[in-house]
């Protein structure tokens, strides 16, 4: 007799939190299958999500703790590798203090263990707790955080159906989060008018009514010319304006710089294009707005959230249903490791580090006598203190810094100055390979707890199947972590991690594990037991102290890099629909490899051509920080001048540049001057 | 019959069909162990990239009236049923002699490799709704009566034309 059992969980690649079950036939994966109820993808996967179990099966994965000594890897058990993790991090501790330790969590693993993450690097005295959130929207923390009191998204991705209109502005979103078109489609079957705003010419583009080809880094003219039109066309809300927001005066004066004009010669854009979007956008009933790492990645990538938010605010298209802000995450748990604190600035709920009430609340919780008060490094400035020598010992929980942080050469030498590297993973990363100790980790599958997707929906998922070897969930690796330093830290399982972080982050109140097993999850804020939770944010009052939302000028300022003589190219960084992030899971999947099986470059023809380079050429790119090697690939998607490179294989950001924004820290991905030759 | 019914303008190339295609039809239905297998299971369903048009158009079998495919096969492997208008293809008769290939308007029979058959879309008879429709997250793709998508077709131009004229009433 033929017995699957099927159990439901989320995909663990991108944010939406699309919901499918596993098959599972004798304690092994058989196969997948949809889960047509699931309100977020109605059953449908994209190429990523449809290959997830290859993942859990793959020969790769890690299968016991492996220490690094003369001759290569050595597999130990776990005793040995835990006291040994604990030992070397309690010595580094004892004598250097404790902010020559960091800890970098993943956005790829449970809200539980990010807090415990979070929870022991705080309990050792430091507030070096970073996540890679850092890399793709921590702006939008701060820059919504500033104007909404909340950075995070107003409303449902499902609730995108509702828009009458739909401004996508640096966003690939057909490709990288195939299954948001469903709703934008369905928007548009019903008379939506979709407005692109993009570089380069993708998919999403095709699915526009209008598209706006902008030069990379110049979002903050786009957004400022289109309200500048709205503003004197008279097309804000007026009495939104006056009853819930502050600061309109301040936002007017700056605009009448960005005339259609003027922010098309900074742009690019027609002057007209950018009039009729104004105009689309600000007569529509309600009206959304999608972002993602286009608008994020920026050294202005906090004042590109905010002109966003800006926008959407004269415009009073938040807090009612398909109107808001819609950021979108890039890995499946970017969202709950933000929400629990593993950012050198946040507590858990974003209480900030320094604050003493915020502090108060978590020393009770946590029974602890004192915690550090001044914010800790960021994922960049680990790196450059640890080649500064003041980061001796680094914890790194599934990240692949190697891949997917910028100035990668940099990022290596900087992993080689470390005294002690543990790194726990699924397989053996390119990061992983600077190690000292490795312990193998859990998959999604593997284990239980809760994720938080892009739209704050927390959702639980079960362990459906054992992890291979000796690999351990991480809840429990950190757990004998903890003991063997002596801090405690006893939770029966993950359930028992949540109820405290119901405590600890005010909008999980209500949140417990019983409730998510019920039906798809609970959206955030869910201040207590009884409350619903919010799918739809800001409807009566902003997160503000006031309730009131901030509306704050922002001036467009030049990219880090620009072209010039010794570099004339622009190069940009993105995703493609088959591979995700630094590819470690993705460039494992044969399916996926097959369709996008090496580094390319998109080139416009004409730029080809000035330079000799045909079709399926092999060049060399190269920008201040390195040079790589990738195939040419001749197409109209990108204007003449500017180049495209995905980010998911390891050459591509040997490239790009380590320039941060000031306020959120993200480094600018998006732009880098670069040249090219032939082989 | 209902049919796989494709609405292009609404595709945007992911590709999620093609993936389903190929592990449906895979022994173990897995994808992992799908790519072990020999001969390594194919896609029915195909997504052309068309670049002047800057547009990914899906393109799958059509179960044609009088099937030319079936027609011309020599030793009967494809056949259509009367009824249903389903194209089926037998391996077991199958002798790779690709001629079937050749009289499709729509170049939509591959051919398996390793044991040289030829491959193609069988409407997935172990389910209710094909693999690559439940796949689409788009609903590019439709499993319908031609008649019926036609109606589905006629309801959202109305609401368009509706909705226009709601603007110009207000
Ligand atoms: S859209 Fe994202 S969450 Fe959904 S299946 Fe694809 S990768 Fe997974
Ligand atoms: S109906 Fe089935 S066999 Fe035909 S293309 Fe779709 S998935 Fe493949
Ligand atoms: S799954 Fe749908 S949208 Fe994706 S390529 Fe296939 S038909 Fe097109």
């Amino acid at each position: 007799m033929e017995e699957k059992n099927l159990y439901p969980t989320i995909c663990p690649y991108c944010s939406l939190g699309c919901g499918f079950f596993l098959e599972i036939k004798e304690g092994k994966i058989a196969g997948l299958s949809y889960m047509p109820g699931h309100p977020v993808n109605e059953g449908s996967l994209c190429p990523k999500g449809n290959a997830s179990t290859e993942v859990l099966t793959h020969p790769d994965r890690l299968l016991h703790p492996l220490l690094k000594t003369e001759n290569g890897w050595k597999e130990i058990g776990w005793e040995e590798a835990l006291s040994l993790a604990a030992a070397k991090m309690g010595s580094t501790l004892k004598e250097y203090g404790p902010d020559a330790l960091a800890f970098l969590g993943s956005a790829k693993c449970s809200n539980e263990e990010n807090y415990l993450f979070q929870k022991i690097a705080r309990l050792l005295g430091t507030n070096n707790v970073d996540n890679c959130a850092r890399l793709c929207h921590a702006s939008t923390l701060t820059g919504l955080g500033k104007s909404l009191g909340a950075g995070a998204m107003t409303n449902p991705l499902s609730d995108l159906e509702n828009s009458d209109c739909i401004f996508v502005v640096g966003s690939n979103f057909a490709e990288n989060h195939p299954v948001i078109s469903r709703w934008i489609l369905r928007a548009k079957e019903r008379g939506a008018f979709v407005i692109v705003a993009d570089p380069r010419r993708t998919p999403s583009t095709w699915l526009s009514d209008l598209f706006l080809r902008l030069r990379p880094g110049t979002d903050v003219a786009l957004l400022n010319g289109m309200m500048h039109v709205i503003v004197s066309e008279g097309l804000q809300d007026r009495e939104f304006i006056r009853k819930r927001t502050l600061g309109f005066e301040r936002l007017e004066k700056i605009l009448s710089e960005y005339a259609p004009e003027a922010a098309s010669a900074i742009t690019g854009v027609p002057a007209g294009d950018i009039i009729k979007a104004a105009r689309e956008y600000a007569k529509a009933n309600a009206a959304a707005i999608l972002y993602s790492m286009g608008i994020t990645q920026h050294i202005s990538g906090t004042d590109n959230v905010i002109a966003c938010s800006d926008l959407a605010l004269i415009c009073g298209q938040v807090g009612k249903k398909g109107a808001g802000i819609f950021p979108l995450r890039g890995q499946n748990n970017v969202q709950g490791a933000c929400d629990m604190g593993a950012l050198s600035e946040y507590f858990p709920g974003y209480g900030k580090v320094g604050d003493k009430e915020a502090a108060a609340r978590l020393k009770k919780i946590w029974a602890a006598e004192k915690l550090s008060e001044k914010p800790g490094l960021t994922t960049a400035k680990m790196s450059e203190a640890a080649h500064a020598g003041k980061l001796k010992a680094l914890y790194l929980l599934g990240e692949d810094p190697v891949n997917s942080h910028p100035d990668s050469l940099n990022v290596r030498k900087a992993l080689e100055k470390l005294d002690f590297l543990v790194v726990q993973d699924i397989f053996m990363t390119d990061t992983a390979e600077y190690a000292d100790l490795i312990l193998p980790a859990a998959a999604w599958a593997e284990k239980e707890g809760s994720f938080t997707s892009t739209e704050r929906r927390v959702q639980w998922v079960s362990r459906a199947i054992a992890p291979p070897g000796e690999a351990k969930a991480d809840l429990e690796i950190l757990q004998g972590f903890a003991e063997k330093l002596g801090l405690g830290l006893e939770y029966r399982d993950a359930g028992e991690v949540l109820a405290e972080i119901s405590r600890a982050a005010p909008m999980y109140g209500g949140i417990t594990k019983e409730r998510l097993l019920q039906a798809y999850g609970v959206s955030w804020p869910c201040p207590e037991s009884g409350h619903p939770g919010t799918p739809i944010m800001h409807t009566e009052r902003f997160n503000t102290p006031d309730g009131l939302a901030r509306l704050i000028p922002v001036e467009y300022r030049l990219p880090a890099e620009s072209p010039e003589p010794a570099y004339p190219f622009l190069l940009t960084t993105g995703r493609t629909g088959l591979h995700y992030n630094g590819g470690s899971m993705s460039r494992r999947s044969s399916f996926l490899l097959e369709k996008e099986p090496e580094l390319f470059v998109e080139i416009n023809p004409s730029d080809a051509q000035t330079m000799k380079i045909e079709e399926g050429n092999n060049i060399i790119l190269e920008t201040r920080r390195g040079s790589t090697q990738a195939k040419a690939r001749l197409t109209e998607r990108v204007s003449r001048g500017v180049f495209f490179m995905p980010f998911h294989f390891s050459g591509t950001n040997m490239l790009t540049g380590d320039a941060l924004d000031r306020e959120a820290g993200i480094p600018e991905f998006k732009v880098s001057a670069c040249r090219v030759r032939r082989v | 019959m209902k049919e796989v019914l494709i609405r292009p303008e609404l595709c945007m190339g992911c590709r999620s069909c093609e993936i389903a295609c190929a592990v449906e039809h895979s022994e173990s239905k897995n994808l992992f162990a799908a790519v072990m297998e020999k001969p390594t299971p194919q896609k029915r369903i195909y997504v052309e990239y068309v670049p002047e048009y800057n547009a990914a158009i899906p393109m799958t079998c059509r179960h044609c009236e009088d099937a030319p495919c079936t027609t011309v096969c020599p030793t009967k492997a494809l056949k259509q049923d009367e009824i249903t208008r389903v194209v089926t293809h037998s391996t077991d008769l199958c002798i790779g002699c690709w001629t079937c290939s050749m009289v499709c308007n729509y170049g939509v029979i591959g051919r398996q490799k390793e044991a040289r058959v030829a491959v193609k879309c069988n409407l997935c008879p172990d389910r209710e709704i094909p693999a690559c429709v439940e796949a689409c997250p788009t609903n590019a793709l439709v499993f319908l009566e031609v008649k019926k998508l036609s109606g589905v077709k006629r309801t959202e131009a109305a609401l368009k034309l509706a909705r226009g004229m709601q603007g110009k009433a207000l």
